[in-house]
């Protein structure tokens, strides 16, 4: 897994490829976690995303809960195998997906 | 029998060829090369200065021999066949000057001017110390080689006024002389015959010996005090240091302990090698910690081990896993199992009957693998089943556990759970997903499905959440399939996810068979769909047939 990280002003992208799961998503989190200073809103492109597993459906729950109190966060670019997880799972009832 | 081996190898340790003989090998080198550079030097010079010397003394004397000569008489000599007194006067008279002048042959001889091929002798005397013996007048032999004919030819024809042939072949000639070649001229300065006076030069030969000798002998001498002085040295400065290193290293190689004297108080140089001392020291002290703390870290890794493998155990026996789990209800038949991919696993079903008529199955999914993850499940599921003893409908269950983790739920870890209440007398299932996969059903005389029910949010992820409640009508023979999705998402080594697809194909496989049959024939066929790759995540599955 990759992850790409533009920031403009208060917006910040991250575009992740590859598979998210239990190997990668601490890597996620730690960069996350470094970067929600300012930031308002917070944009993940998951375009180039293969896999989502559940550990990597809690770091983003973890950054919503976070970005509900400073700003907002949207998902962008879900491809229809990641959108599936995404229902199946409850998520995209609690995500802003584009 | 490891001591024995230790120590031959060892033995390999020594060097082939000790570093001092190498170094001293290199001087030894330098001085011989040094050596004959001075020997053929001087041995040229001597050589170049003698032969002036000898070749001075030799034109003199010949000088003196022609100014005795009584050119106007050579004819007379001639024919005078040795014998007359005029001859023997002369002959006597050039004896004399031979002896005097200490050369060894004076003579007098005339070419065959034709080819030069021949030389006549007109006189010849001979020095009393030495052993040769004179050519009688007359006598005719072969000119010698064609370097005399040649100077005989240029003193006759007068292209030169003097002549030297050397026969020196350099060190250890056995007999080395010159010729020194002056013409006889007639008044009309014509050569009438040639004077030669030859001289030995045996003190050529030995001088030149000498000095060899002498110059081998002082190398001799030299190389000796070269090699005690070396030796001594390299062995101070270099071979014993370098020797208590590599002992040292060899010594640490197999012992991998710290030394009871540190080599840099050993070794005390100044140089690189007390450098390299120092920096082994160091290496010691480094490599000796990294083995300490790599015990440290592999007894703790066995520590936690031991305890996974506990953990392991008491995780699985959580779950209820004597099957047939209620040998005394005919009215269905129920089977699962869990295959955690790590020791622990955030897996987990669950089923117990609430009251005599009511089965309540969970099959839930922790965000995550391993420790953490098994630690929320284990809380999860007695939340779950806590609540469903309250005799809760499915989503007031999911409902209220949804709260009761969400209020301490500092890691953000959720669990997706699909909860089912089969009322057993009317096989009226009542069901809520919480964010899991989608059962699979199988109604008598069909084909295993997905069902696609409604979903809510996973539990632990937002506090207030309510959950939507469906039912499904089991009749007799209906059978259905819970799962994790460790199942579909299984992948190969080319990480092919197994897929939905193949699953339910896997379950119609045998769809008659009892509910043990059917998760055996997913879970060989998962297997064969992921052959070698290892399993990445936790295995579940569930399988229920209501026979009514």
């Amino acid at each position: 897994m990759t992850i790409e990280s533009k920031k403009d002003a208060g917006k910040l992208t991250l575009a992740v490829t590859g598979r998210l799961d239990t190997s990668t998503a601490p890597k996620l989190e730690k960069t996350l976690k470094y970067s929600y200073d300012g930031v308002t809103e917070l944009v993940f492109d998951l375009k180039e995303l293969e896999y989502i597993s559940s550990a990597g459906l809690r770091v983003l729950l973890s950054a919503q809960k976070t970005m509900n109190k400073q700003g907002s966060m949207k998902v962008t670019n879900v491809c229809e195998e990641i959108m599936e997880i995404f229902e199946i799972t409850g998520f995209s009832d609690i995500l802003t997906i584009e | 029998m490891e001591e024995k081996n230790s120590t031959a190898k060892r033995k390999k340790n020594k060097p082939k060829v000790s570093i001092v003989f190498k170094s001293i090998l290199g001087i030894i080198i330098l001085l011989v090369v040094f050596s004959l550079i001075v020997s053929f030097m001087g041995f040229n010079n001597f050589t170049e200065a003698l032969l002036d010397q000898y070749s001075d003394g030799a034109f003199r004397t010949a000088d003196t021999a022609v100014m005795e000569f009584d050119v106007s008489k050579i004819e007379d000599y001639a024919a005078s066949g040795g014998k007359t007194e005029e001859y023997i006067t002369a002959l006597e008279s050039m004896e004399r000057l031979c002896n005097s002048s200490g050369s060894t042959f004076i003579y007098v001889i005339r070419p065959d001017l034709s080819d030069y091929k021949h030389i006549t002798f007109l006189f010849s005397t001979i020095n009393n110390n030495s052993n040769y013996t004179r050519y009688e007048f007359g006598f005719v032999r072969d000119t010698t080689n064609e370097e005399y004919m040649e100077k005989y030819r240029k003193l006759y024809e007068g292209e030169s006024e003097q002549e030297l042939v050397i026969r020196d072949k350099g060190y250890i000639e056995t007999d080395p002389h010159i010729t020194a070649m002056v013409p006889i001229k007639d008044a009309n300065g014509k050569t009438a015959a040639i004077l030669c006076v030859q001289r030995q030069m045996d003190n050529l030969v030995r001088v030149r010996n000498r000095y060899i000798i002498k110059i081998l002998v002082v190398m001799a001498a030299l190389m000796i005090l070269v090699i005690i002085i070396q030796s001594i040295y390299l062995h101070r400065v270099f071979l014993r240091p370098v020797t208590k290193i590599t002992e040292e290293a060899s010594r640490f190689s197999h012992e991998n302990d710290l030394p009871e004297k540190k080599l840099s108080e050993t070794v005390r140089n100044n140089d690189e090698i007390g450098v390299l001392a120092g920096s082994i020291d160091r290496m010691e002290e480094r490599i000796v910690k990294y083995v300490d703390d790599l015990t440290k870290v592999t007894a703790e890794k066995e520590r936690i081990s031991t305890e996974l493998n506990l953990a392991t155990k008491i995780q699985a026996s959580m779950l209820p896993n004597i099957f047939p789990p209620f040998p005394d209800r005919t009215e269905f038949d129920i089977y699962a199992s869990m295959d955690p991919a790590k020791e622990v696993g955030g897996d987990f079903y669950d089923f117990f009957l609430v009251d005599d008529d009511h089965l309540c199955m969970v099959m839930a999914d922790v965000s995550g693998k391993g420790v953490p993850a098994a630690l929320f499940m284990m809380a999860s599921k007695i939340i779950l089943a806590n609540y469903a003893k309250m005799g809760k409908t499915p989503s007031e269950i999911l409902s209220a556990a949804n709260s009761s983790i969400c209020s301490r739920n500092r890691e953000d870890m959720f669990v997706t759970a699909w909860l089912g209440i089969l009322e057993i007398s009317t096989g009226k299932l009542t069901a809520a997903n919480a964010g899991h996969e989608y059962p699979v059903l199988m109604q008598p005389d069909g084909k295993f499905e997905l069902y696609k029910d409604k979903h809510g949010f996973v539990i632990g992820g937002m506090a207030g959440l309510k959950y939507k409640e469906y039912t499904i009508d089991m009749k007799p023979g209906s059978k259905l399939f819970l799962y994790t999705d460790g199942v579909p998402e299984a992948t190969d080594a080319e990480k092919q996810l197994f897929g939905n697809e193949r699953m339910v194909a896997a379950l119609n496989e045998k769809p008659n068979g009892s509910p043990q049959e059917i998760l055996k024939t997913v879970r060989s066929s998962v297997d064969a769909f992921v052959k070698d790759a290892e399993q990445f995540d936790d295995l579940t599955m569930l399988c229920l047939e209501y026979k009514g």
